[in-house]
C-alpha cells in the first residue's frame, strides 16, 4: 500500500502550536488576486454577455454587442414568461433537479463509505463495475430508456426524467475517493467500539466529515440535472416541460431572437447562482468547521 | 486493477482528525448490542450500503446497455421491421472504417491537447484556490461559472471568436500582420479550437474536485511542516500533492472518459451545428460519428457496434491512464 | 431506538426520493381518452405553424374533441424526438409535422404511417395541394401528408451592389440575369471583375440545392436508385457552381452561420437564393440599417424550386387515426392556411388559397413595399413537378453535397471533392 508512505512525518507530539486558519492557508498576494481575477472574467464573460444581449431588443447584433447593458432587460423577461410556461417549468426543474441532488449525495455517500472503509466480499469487483459503467456512451440509450419507460408507464411524467438520475457512477465514485482519505479509520473504530451500528457509523462519522465533497456532488449534481436537456425532451410533453426544454420553444422561428433566448437562459440560471451560494457555503463552512474545532 | 482504486487503505498514517462529529439533536441511550446482530450488521450492511445503485442500475441502466449490445449483432435500421442477424458483421464493417479511424484519431487528439494543459491548470488554480482568500464562496464557486453559460450563448461567442473571415482572432492575427488561421478547414487548428473550448468549460469544474480534497488534508500535517520550517511551495509539492492521489486518479479517470466521449463542443463548432464534424470530418468524434450513423443514417446496429467499441476504449485508456498516474504521483517518495 | 430510527430514516428517505418520482406519475398517459370521454388528440409541431388560435376553434366546433398542442422549438429537435419514437415503437403524437428536408427519411418509413387516402375524409384529396407538393409526400400509392406551408424560392438581390457594379438594379431590369443559371453566372463574373472583395452569392451550397432540385433526376431515380455518379445533370450542375467558385463568386459562408449572419451585415455578397420565409431572415440578419438596399424579384434562373414547408402526417401509433386525419385536413384546408399565414406568415400550399387577397395584397417594406404575397404566389406555380427522393436524400443533399462544396469553397481540389461526395453519398444510402 503506497498510500501508507505517501505521508509526511508524523507530528511530535508536544511541539503543537494552536495557529489560526489564517496563518495557516497561505495569505493570497496581489499576483494571485490577479490571477484569479483574469480567470474569473474568463469565466462570467459569456454569462455577461449573455444578459447583454438580453438587455437589448430583437435587432441586436451578436457579432458586437455594446459592453454596457440596455435598458430591456424586463422587457424581454416579460416576453419570456408570456411566450412559454416559465414559471411552471421553473417549478418542474427544482422538483426534478432538487430530488436527483439529494438522492445522488446521500445514495453515493453511502456507497462510497461502504466501498472506501468497508470491507465486504466482491468489493473491488463491484467497484471496478461502478467505474466501468462510466464509460459506456450514453447517446443511443435513449431509445430503449424510452421504450422502458413507456413500459413502466412513466413517459410523460417527472419520474421518467428522476428516475434514471437517481445515483450516478461519477457520484460513487467521488464519495468513494474522497472518504479513503478524509475519514480517519481510527474515528471509524472509535465509533464501533463504542458499539455503534455501521449505519450509526455512517451518519455520525462519516457523514460530518464528508460534506464539502457532498456539497460539491450536489452542485455538479444539480448543474447537470438543470442543464439536461435531450431525455426530458424526449421523455416529457412539451406543455409540461423542465425548463431547459421550455427554453428550446424560444428558438422557434426562423431566425432566432437572442434577446428573447438569452433573457430566458439568464433567468434560468438564477437558481442554479443560489444552489452555488447555499452549497459553496458548505463546501467553504467544511473547512472553516475543521480549523475552528480543531 | 490494483489496491488504489479498491482496497480499503487501513490507515493514512497520521494521527486522526479529531472528530468533528457533529453531536444529533437528542441524547439515544445506548443500545446493548448482541454480537449477533453485530456480525449481521458487519456481514450485510455494506451490500446494503451499495444497494441502491447497483439495484436502480439493474432496473435502468442494464437494459440499455444489453439492448445496445444485442443490436450491435444485427443490421438494425432505426424503425424497420426487419433486422437481418449479421453477427459480428458490424463490428468488422467498423474496424474497415476509415471514417471511424478517423474520428478515433480525432477524439484522441482533441483528448490530448485539452486534458493534459486543463489537469496541470486544474491543480494550479486549486492550490490558489485554497488560499485565505477573501470572499472565498464568490471565488469557488465564480470558476464553475463556465459550466452554466447556455450552449446557444456558447456558440455564438466561440465562433465570434474562431470564425475564419470576421472572427476577433484572425482580426488580431492579421492586425499584427500575421497570416489567419483556417480554424473551420486546418484539422490541427480546429482541435486546438475545440480544446480550447473543452478547456474553457471544465478546468474550473476539475479545479474544484481538486480544491475539495486538498481541504480534507488534515491542518495537523500542515501545521507540523509549518513548524519545520517548510515553505509554501515546498508544502505544495511534497505534501498536498501526494495526499491528492486518490482524488487526482478519480479526476484523471473521469476526465479520459469524459474527454474521449467528447461531443458537445464539436457538435457546438460545427458552423451548421451538425455532427458531421466538419466538411471532411476534420474534427468529427467518436461520438458524433455514433451520433450521425444512429440518429441520421439510422443505422442503429453499426451504431451500437461503435458504442461498444468505444467503450472498450475508453476502459482502455481510462486503466493506461490510471497507472501512469499512479506511477508518477509515486515518485519522489520512499516505497 | 436510535439504531431503528436512523436506519428507517434513510428507508424513509429512499422510498420519499422513489415516491416523489411516482407520485409524480399520473398526469400524462395518452390513452387518447379524457376524464369526461372525450377524444384527446395531440398534434407535434416544430418552429411556427400558427395554429394557436385554430386548435381552440377546432375544439368548439366538435365539443367531443380534445387537442393538445406540442411544440418544440427546432426542427432538428423535433425530428430526432420523433425518430426516437418511431424506434422506441411508442410516444408519438396523433399528429405529427414532417419538415420537406426530413420527408424522404419518413417516407422510407411510411408503413409507420397512415395512408391519408384511406383514412382521411374522403373529400380531401390530393389534387387540393399544388401537384409537385402532394406528389413530394407520396410513395408507392400511400400519401403520408397533408402539405401545411410550403418556400417558393424567388431571388433577393443588394440595389446597392448592384449598381456599384454597373448592373441594372429594378425588379424588371433584373430579370435578364436571373432567366438562366448560366445568365446569372455570367452576371456573376461581370460583378466580380467590378467589385473586387464582394462575392456574387453567400455559399456555393445554397445555389447548388436550388439546381439539383430542378432537375427531373437528383440523387436517386424513380426506382429508388443511387444516381450520384450517373447522373450528368447533378455533375453539370456541379461544374458549374465549383466554376464560379473558382472565380471567386461565392462569399464561402455556411448558411445559417455566425458567419453568415455577419455577411449580411457586411454585404459580403449580392445575391441570395431566397424562399418566402427568407424575407424575414434577411431582414433580421442585414438589420434596419440595410432597409431599402434589398429587394426580391419574381424571377428564379431555370424556372422555380422550393425550399422548406411541412406535411402533418397521422402515425400508426395513434389510437385515433381518423380523427387524426379529420383535425390534420381541416387544419390545412384553404382558409386555415390562410389564418395561420396571416398569424405566422407560413406560405400556403393549397391552389385555392394562393388566389386569397390577404395572402396576394401583403408587401413588405423592407423590400421596397414589393408586394411579396402576390410575387411568392405566382413563384410557387412555377415549381417544377417533384423530383424522386430515396431514403437518403436529405442527407446526402445537407451533409454530403453540401459538405463537399464546403471544401472545394475552402481551398481542396475540385475533383477530389467530388470524390468525397460520392463516396460519401454511396455510404449514406447504404
Amino acid at each position: 500500500m503506497t498510500a501508507l508512505t505517501t505521508a509526511p512525518p508524523v507530528r511530535r507530539p508536544g511541539r503543537s502550536k494552536r495557529l489560526k486558519a489564517s496563518t495557516l492557508l497561505e495569505r493570497p498576494n496581489f499576483v494571485v488576486y490577479g490571477i484569479l481575477i483574469a480567470f474569473i472574467l474568463g469565466s462570467a464573460f459569456p454569462f455577461y454577455w449573455s444578459f447583454l444581449v438580453a438587455s437589448y431588443d430583437a435587432n441586436v447584433f451578436t457579432g458586437d454587442v455594446p459592453l454596457i447593458p440596455g435598458g430591456n432587460f424586463l422587457v424581454n423577461a416579460n416576453r419570456v414568461v408570456d411566450s412559454i410556461p416559465f414559471w411552471k417549468a421553473l417549478g418542474n426543474s427544482v422538483v426534478v433537479s432538487g430530488t436527483v441532488t439529494l438522492s445522488v449525495v446521500l445514495f453515493s455517500s453511502l456507497a462510497g463509505f461502504a466501498f472506501a472503509k468497508l470491507r465486504f466480499r466482491g468489493s473491488k469487483g463491484l467497484m471496478l463495475f461502478v467505474i466501468a459503467t462510466l464509460a459506456v456512451p450514453t447517446q443511443l440509450g435513449v431509445i430503449p430508456l424510452f421504450m422502458a419507460m413507456a413500459e413502466f408507464g412513466w413517459s410523460g411524467t417527472l419520474g421518467a426524467v428522476i428516475a434514471p438520475n437517481l445515483v450516478t457512477a461519477f457520484g460513487v465514485f467521488w464519495m468513494r475517493q474522497y472518504i479513503v482519505d478524509a475519514v480517519p479509520n481510527e474515528l471509524i473504530e472509535a465509533a464501533r467500539m463504542d458499539g455503534c451500528s455501521l449505519l450509526r457509523t455512517f451518519w455520525h462519522v462519516c457523514l460530518p466529515a464528508v460534506r464539502p465533497a457532498a456539497a460539491m456532488l450536489g452542485v455538479f449534481t444539480f448543474m447537470q440535472s438543470w442543464n439536461d436537456f435531450l431525455w426530458p425532451l424526449i421523455v416529457l410533453n412539451p406543455e409540461d416541460p423542465t425548463i431547459q426544454v421550455a427554453l428550446e420553444k424560444l428558438q422557434s422561428g426562423y431566425y432566432v431572437d437572442y434577446s428573447l433566448v438569452l433573457a430566458g437562459t439568464t433567468m434560468a440560471t438564477v437558481p442554479v447562482l443560489l444552489v452555488f451560494l447555499v452549497l459553496g457555503r458548505q463546501i467553504v463552512a467544511g473547512i472553516m468547521q475543521g480549523a475552528v474545532k480543531g | 486493477m490494483t489496491a488504489d482504486l479498491t482496497e480499503v487503505p487501513s490507515g493514512r498514517g497520521v494521527e486522526p482528525r479529531p472528530p468533528v462529529r457533529r453531536e444529533p439533536p437528542e441524547e439515544h441511550p445506548k443500545l446493548p448490542l448482541r454480537d449477533r446482530l453485530t456480525r449481521l450488521d458487519v456481514k450485510f450492511t455494506p451490500y446494503l450500503f451499495i444497494a441502491p445503485f447497483f439495484v436502480l442500475f439493474a432496473v435502468i441502466g442494464l437494459f440499455p446497455l444489453l439492448y445496445t449490445g444485442y443490436v450491435s449483432l444485427f443490421d438494425w435500421e432505426l424503425g424497420g421491421d426487419e433486422h437481418p442477424f449479421v453477427g459480428l458483421g458490424n463490428y468488422t464493417a467498423l474496424l474497415a472504417d476509415d471514417q471511424f479511424w478517423n474520428a478515433l484519431f480525432n477524439t484522441v487528439s482533441i483528448f490530448v491537447l485539452s486534458s493534459v494543459p486543463q489537469m496541470i491548470t486544474a491543480v494550479l488554480l486549486a492550490a490558489l484556490l485554497n488560499t485565505a482568500l477573501r470572499a472565498r464562496t464568490a471565488w469557488r464557486m465564480g470558476v464553475l461559472l463556465p459550466y452554466v453559460a447556455s450552449l446557444v450563448a456558447l456558440a455564438i461567442i466561440f465562433s465570434n471568436l474562431f470564425g475564419k473571415q470576421y472572427g476577433l482572432i484572425n482580426t488580431f492575427l492579421e492586425g499584427v500582420g500575421l497570416s489567419p488561421v483556417d480554424w473551420q478547414g486546418n484539422w490541427f487548428a480546429s482541435h486546438v479550437a475545440i480544446a480550447t473550448m473543452v478547456n474553457w468549460r471544465w478546468t474550473g469544474y476539475n479545479a474544484l474536485i481538486v480544491l475539495a480534497a486538498m481541504q480534507a488534508i488534515p491542518r495537523e500535517v500542515h501545521e507540523a511542516a509549518l513548524v519545520d520550517g517548510a515553505g509554501a511551495v515546498r508544502r505544495f509539492v511534497s505534501i498536498t500533492l501526494p495526499l491528492l492521489r486518490p482524488t487526482i486518479i478519480f479526476v484523471v479517470i473521469t476526465s479520459t472518459i469524459g474527454g474521449l466521449q467528447i461531443f458537445t463542443e464539436p457538435k457546438l463548432f460545427d458552423p451548421a451545428g451538425g455532427s458531421g464534424g466538419g466538411f471532411s470530418h476534420q474534427y468529427q468524434t467518436v461520438v458524433l460519428y455514433l451520433y450521425q450513423a444512429g440518429f441520421q443514417d439510422f443505422d442503429l446496429g453499426y451504431a451500437s457496434a461503435m458504442a461498444w467499441i468505444l467503450f472498450l476504449v475508453v476502459l482502455v485508456i481510462a486503466a493506461a491512464n490510471f497507472f501512469l498516474t499512479r506511477r508518477i504521483a509515486s515518485t519522489g517518495e520512499s516505497e | 431506538m436510535p439504531y431503528r430510527s436512523s436506519r428507517w430514516a434513510i428507508a424513509l428517505a429512499c422510498t420519499a426520493a422513489l415516491a416523489a418520482s411516482a407520485a409524480c406519475g399520473s398526469s400524462g398517459s395518452s390513452g387518447g381518452t379524457t376524464a369526461d370521454g372525450k377524444i384527446e388528440l395531440t398534434v407535434a409541431t416544430f418552429n411556427e405553424f400558427g395554429y394557436e388560435d385554430l386548435l381552440p376553434e377546432y375544439e368548439k366546433a366538435h365539443p367531443n374533441v380534445k387537442v393538445v398542442a406540442r411544440k418544440t422549438g427546432k426542427a432538428d429537435d423535433h425530428h430526432q424526438n420523433l425518430f426516437t419514437k418511431i424506434a422506441a415503437g411508442s410516444g408519438l403524437s396523433d399528429i405529427e409535422a414532417v419538415e420537406e428536408g426530413y420527408l424522404p427519411q419518413v417516407l422510407s418509413k411510411a408503413d409507420k404511417f397512415n395512408n391519408l387516402l384511406e383514412i382521411g375524409p374522403a373529400d380531401v384529396k390530393p389534387d387540393r395541394w399544388l401537384a409537385w407538393k402532394s406528389e413530394s409526400a407520396t410513395k408507392n400509392g400511400s400519401f403520408i401528408g397533408y402539405g401545411t406551408d410550403i418556400g417558393p424560392l424567388a431571388m433577393c438581390y443588394r440595389k446597392d451592389l448592384f449598381e456599384a457594379a454597373g448592373l441594372p438594379s429594378d425588379p424588371a431590369g433584373v430579370k435578364a440575369i436571373f432567366a438562366t443559371w448560366d445568365s446569372y453566372f455570367a452576371a456573376g463574373e461581370q460583378f466580380k471583375a467590378k467589385t473586387g472583395d464582394k462575392a456574387w452569392f453567400d455559399s456555393a451550397a445554397q445555389v447548388f440545392n436550388a439546381m439539383v432540385n430542378q432537375e427531373k433526376v437528383g440523387y436517386y431515380d424513380a426506382s429508388d436508385k443511387l444516381v450520384v455518379d450517373t447522373n450528368p445533370d447533378l455533375k453539370s450542375d456541379w461544374d458549374k457552381v465549383t466554376a464560379a467558385v473558382a472565380k471567386g463568386q461565392s462569399a464561402k459562408l455556411v448558411a445559417f452561420s455566425n458567419e453568415w449572419n455577419t455577411g449580411f451585415k457586411n454585404a459580403a455578397f449580392a445575391t441570395k437564393t431566397c424562399p418566402s420565409w427568407m424575407l424575414g431572415v434577411v431582414e433580421k440578419q442585414a438589420g434596419p440599417e440595410n432597409a431599402g438596399k434589398w429587394a426580391v424579384t419574381d424571377a428564379f434562373p431555370d424556372g422555380g424550386g422550393n425550399w422548406g414547408g411541412s406535411f402533418l402526417t397521422v402515425p400508426k401509433q395513434s389510437k385515433h387515426p381518423k380523427e387524426a386525419a379529420e383535425l390534420a385536413a381541416w387544419l390545412t384546408a384553404p382558409e386555415q392556411q390562410i389564418k395561420a399565414f396571416t398569424a405566422k406568415g407560413t406560405f400556403p400550399s393549397q391552389v385555392q388559397a394562393l388566389t386569397s387577397p390577404a395572402l396576394l395584397d401583403q408587401t413588405s417594406a423592407y423590400f421596397g413595399d414589393t408586394k411579396v404575397g402576390a410575387l411568392f404566389a405566382e413563384q410557387a406555380k412555377k415549381v417544377p413537378a417533384a423530383q424522386p427522393k430515396g431514403p437518403a436524400s436529405g442527407t446526402i443533399q445537407d451533409k454530403v453535397f453540401n459538405s463537399a462544396l464546403q471544401a472545394v469553397e475552402q481551398g481542396t481540389s475540385v475533383d477530389d471533392a467530388w470524390k468525397q461526395a460520392v463516396e460519401g453519398a454511396q455510404k449514406a444510402a447504404k
